[in-house]
């Protein structure tokens, strides 16, 4: 099973992200979400931040994540390629992101600014889970 | 959906469920297919939605699908009558907008030093994912709160910058309690940088002039060498929308406000969480203003460092944004009525007389900059009196191809090599990227001034052609 796709925006890019659990898909949610912007993988992993992040229902709560790791990445000029949720229940995901410094990596796609609710979801599927997100670029 | 034609470039939907005006759009039949097409014509019936929207949710020319409000999008709320504010009719890009310098050079003066003017630019612009030129936590503040005047007051630009430049470049009523550490951490090291995407800071020639009257006023004459730039309030206007969405989505259900879309999450503007928000966008705004007057203090300098004089003109034509909420007076049934009006990729468009314009414009309306896409033109038009529209018009060519469609179309080294053949010299942050902004990308930007004009939201007064372009 792929970890995330691209779907077609006219203005804007979004994904959707799969996992066989709750967990695996917000971590390749991430992962798509730093994959839009700098494509595959390229160096390897040198530093690990702790994620935290709140938010009321699955939606909500998946925004609050991806944005929690994406102002991280910002503010340290990180280019994050590893996620893994620790915990998740009531409201609150924890977890790691891992990744290298942002210097010297050619973006393969737009920086993305912000993750949006528009069309968002999160739905259980006869595999395990789905995700779509739409990000603003 | 069944929108109905209303005029040679107007078409209208009447309300349906939830819609509590019509929606009303402004476009040429191939403009209206386009946004037809894909679902920026469903996102003007959902804006209709807002708790106090008056008179229509409007879409101008350049429309094309956003999330929650389209781009292009315009709701004015009544704010007396429990008008709501939406941070998604602003952005996340809070304030992104552009702003145009007029020089004395012609174009045979700029081709003879072009690779020197834009050699200086490529190294004095900080673009894509780079920090910014200036830095400081002091200076941050005093940006949040008074923005290009800050930066003035700092050294850079000159005092006539604010004079041009909407709100005089200050937003009133920032409340930097409300900007989150993680919003100012976020933008505090990116003052004075184009981002990425879409931004650009380009050099164009006037070649075309439509009305010599308002140009002179504006500073601009046939054959002037112009540099537009383009940029908005970077991370930390990203990371308070951010915020401001979250924190709106709690209190949308104490206010009883149901939306159609999450994006579209409001409050009332007279509540404790409306006039938090505003506090924040105010904020962000001056955060905006003064990044792009730093950008053109840095443009001035890349200028004069090329030509080796600072006698080079390089005034303020005018500044805008066309991501903003502003309260002002309009005329609503025949009476004047406070309005929170929320303009998303569209631009504000004061006809002539507006007190709010600096006094030599006031007989001529304000300056409405369009930037075509990269490599075509970008106009110049001006208020005008009677716009349908809350006085707003157009902001750009408008998308026309998702990023992932043009990327197949051409290379970014392609679309380089097709513009360099044009005489446009290219400086981009990444050669890849350029390949989702090429021009075929985005719809013709003649045709949406073209129905700006047919429709009254503004008259056009200069064509620019593009010359050389600094990408984010």
């Amino acid at each position: 099973m792929a970890r995330y796709e691209i779907l077609a925006h006219t203005a804007d890019t979004g994904i959707v992200a799969y996992g066989s659990t709750l967990e695996e898909v917000f971590a390749n949610a991430a992962f798509g979400m730093f994959g839009l912007t700098f494509g595959p993988p390229a160096a390897p992993v040198a530093e690990e931040r702790h994620i935290e992040a709140e938010g009321q229902g699955l939606d909500e709560l998946l925004v609050a994540w991806l944005s929690e790791i994406l102002a991280i990445a910002e503010i340290e000029g990180l280019v994050f390629t590893s996620f893994r949720v620790a915990e998740m229940g009531q409201g609150r995901v924890v977890g790691t992101a891992s990744g290298s410094p942002v210097e010297g990596v050619e973006l393969a796609g737009p920086p993305v600014k912000a993750v949006t609710y528009h069309d968002l979801e999160v739905v259980e599927t006869s595999t395990g889970w789905r995700a779509r997100v739409i990000f603003d670029v | 959906m069944a929108f109905r034609r209303t005029g040679a470039v107007t078409w209208e939907l009447s309300p349906e469920g939830g819609m509590r005006v019509p929606g009303r759009v402004f476009a040429s039949e191939a403009l209206f297919s386009k946004a037809e097409s894909d679902r920026a014509i469903d996102q003007v019936a959902n804006v209709a939605h807002l708790p106090g929207i008056v008179e229509a949710s409007f879409a101008m020319p350049d429309i094309h699908w956003g999330y929650g409000f389209p781009i292009g999008g315009v709701a004015a709320t009544d704010v007396d009558s429990g008008g709501v504010v939406s941070p998604g009719g602003v952005g996340f890009d809070i304030c992104c907008g552009v702003r145009l310098l007029a020089s004395n050079l012609d174009e045979t003066a700029f081709r003879r030093h072009q690779g020197l003017i834009m050699g200086e630019l490529d190294a004095r612009v900080p673009r894509g994912l780079g920090k910014g030129s200036i830095a400081g936590k002091r200076l941050l503040k005093a940006v949040l709160e008074r923005g290009a005047a800050a930066v003035l007051d700092a050294g850079f630009g000159v005092p006539g910058d604010l004079e041009r430049c909407e709100e005089h470049g200050t937003s009133e009523g920032a409340d930097l309690a409300v900007v989150s550490d993680r919003a100012q951490e976020r933008g505090g090291g990116q003052l004075g940088s184009l981002g990425a995407g879409n931004h650009f800071l380009e050099i164009q020639v006037v070649d075309r002039i439509e009305d010599p009257e308002a140009a002179e006023a504006f500073g601009l004459a046939a054959g002037m060498v112009t540099v537009m730039i383009h940029c908005g309030s970077r991370g930390l206007g990203h990371q308070t929308c951010t915020d401001q969405l979250a924190e709106m989505g709690k209190a949308m259900s104490r206010h009883g406000i149901e939306v159609p879309d999450r994006q579209l999450a409001c409050v009332p503007v007279r509540s404790k969480e409306g006039e938090r928000y505003l506090g924040a966008m105010a904020a962000s705004a001056n955060f905006a203003w003064a990044n792009r007057h730093v950008l053109a203090d840095g443009t001035r300098r890349a200028f004069a460092a090329a030509l080796g004089t600072t006698k080079l003109g390089m005034d303020l034509v005018f500044d805008v944004a066309h991501n903003l909420a502003k309260i002002e007076r309009h005329m609503v049934n025949g009476k004047e009525r406070t309005l929170c009006v929320h303009r998303k990729g569209a631009t504000r468009a004061f006809g002539p007389g507006h007190p709010e314009l600096p006094d030599d414009l006031r007989s001529v309306g304000q300056p409405v900059l369009i930037p075509g896409s990269m490599g075509t033109a970008s106009w110049v038009l001006r208020g005008v009196e009677g716009n349908p529209a809350f006085a707003t018009a157009a902001h750009g060519a408008g998308r026309l191809m998702s990023r992932k469609k043009a990327k197949k179309q051409h290379t970014g080294i392609e679309v380089k090599r097709g513009l360099e053949e044009q005489g446009i010299t290219v400086r981009p942050g990444s050669v890849r990227l350029l390949a989702e902004e090429a021009p075929y990308a985005y719809k013709d930007v003649d045709e949406v001034i073209d129905v700006c004009a047919r429709a009254g939201l503004a008259a056009p007064v200069a064509r620019l052609r593009p010359l050389g372009v600094v990408k984010g």
